[in-house]
């Protein structure tokens, strides 16, 4: 510990009760602006994802990750990702792994589906008669499925992949 | 469930106001337009609340590559949720705990997990000139850079309790309480007395070294 405070006392001039410690938190904020600031392209990105606001979809919400909600499997170390997301009484299954993405549509159907990774438009894939889909790459970064379904849009929660 | 009584500062030693209060104002309102479509509110809640949104990624020392995934997905989930917020004016808080939640859930991932102990960060100049660093290229500002070069180096070395809260409080504009306790998981109450606390250090070992 580093916690020797008579220099300290001895400068400031203050009693303990009475640091003065709202400038050194300024200087940190000047210091942060400089030495570790939010990066250009990122803000760029942010301000750019506004065109992700989707009034007419539906959200569909992550309700089960295996990365959070399931014991890790001791010395696997390409298990698929599982991840299952809800909107009302449509369940969207997902597993993402090395080789790519898979799915399933619960109530079994057809649908289109959009593999985004950003606000631009996504790569389009469909779910067959039995609600089944197949990605080839699998997404870097963040991602979501945008499902056109029996007339209705529904969007994915956004998640890293 | 909430009691009457009305929060005090009683948990900061200074009646210190943090900024919170004066620029997160309008932040309400800014949420509102955005749901309505108004590009230029959203715009306006980057700006404000980015550097929020990075100090919870960098408070939790992600990888670079993981740093950057993190925030853009806080991004992507805020613009997806917009309209359904139930408090608008507290987009911040909603922000600040998304990406504490996002880091958690990028630490699980344990294989991708990589600390960020570079000491090349130091050297690492944005490629865009802020204001500020334009005031570094200036040769009478040397003994400033060397100013907060060393400060960074102390703040660096501080344990990993203080240099997590002092990450996300130097964020700009100063974020509330709430914000910082929705990004680091910590009682709003414990941040007053840690925030002295892990300052006064700072402060020490600043002076031990004769800087500042």
């Amino acid at each position: 510990m580093s916690g020797h405070d008579d220099g300290v006392l001895a400068e400031g001039g203050r009693g303990p009760d009475e640091p003065d410690t709202g400038p050194l938190e300024e200087e940190l904020r000047q210091a942060a602006a400089i030495l570790d600031p939010v990066p250009a392209e990122l803000r760029r990105l942010a301000v750019e994802a506004f065109a992700l606001h989707d009034l007419d979809a539906r959200l569909a919400e992550l309700t089960f990750d295996s990365l959070v909600d399931a014991l890790p499997v001791r010395g696997a170390t390409d298990v698929p990702r599982m991840l299952t997301f809800r909107a009302g009484g449509l369940t969207v299954d997902v597993e993402v792994g090395g080789d790519g993405l898979l799915g399933q549509l619960i109530p079994p159907g057809p649908a289109r589906i959009e593999v985004l990774s950003g606000p631009r438009p996504g790569v389009p894939i469909v779910a067959d008669e039995l609600g089944r889909f197949a990605g080839d790459a699998p997404p870097a970064g963040p991602f979501a499925l945008r499902l056109r379904t029996g007339g209705e849009t529904v969007v994915t929660e956004w998640l890293r992949a | 469930m909430r009691s009457g009584a009305f929060p005090t500062t009683a948990y900061d030693v200074l009646p210190y106001t943090r900024g919170g209060d004066v620029d997160r104002a309008d932040v309400g309102a800014l949420v509102r337009s955005a749901v309505d479509g108004d590009a230029a509110a959203w715009k306006a809640l980057v700006e404000g609340l980015s550097p929020l949104v990075w100090s919870v990624v960098r408070a939790h020392r992600l990888s670079d590559a993981d740093g950057h995934e993190v925030y853009q997905t806080v991004w992507f989930r805020f613009a997806q949720h917009l309209g359904r917020i139930r408090e608008p004016h507290k987009a911040g808080s909603w922000l600040a705990s998304t990406a504490r939640h996002e880091c958690l859930r990028t630490i699980r991932s344990l294989n991708r997990l990589t600390v960020t102990d570079d000491p090349r960060l130091l050297d690492r100049v944005s490629e865009e000139r802020t204001p500020e660093q334009s005031l570094l290229d200036s040769e009478e500002a040397a003994a400033q850079s060397e100013r907060i070069r060393r400060l960074w180096q102390e703040f660096e070395a501080l344990g990993e309790r203080c240099r997590q809260l002092l990450r996300v409080l130097m964020a700009a504009p100063p974020p509330s309480y709430q914000e910082v306790s929705a990004g680091l998981g910590i009682a709003v109450g414990s941040i007053g007395p840690l925030r002295q606390r892990c300052l006064r250090r700072l402060r020490a070992r600043l002076d031990a070294r004769g800087a500042l």
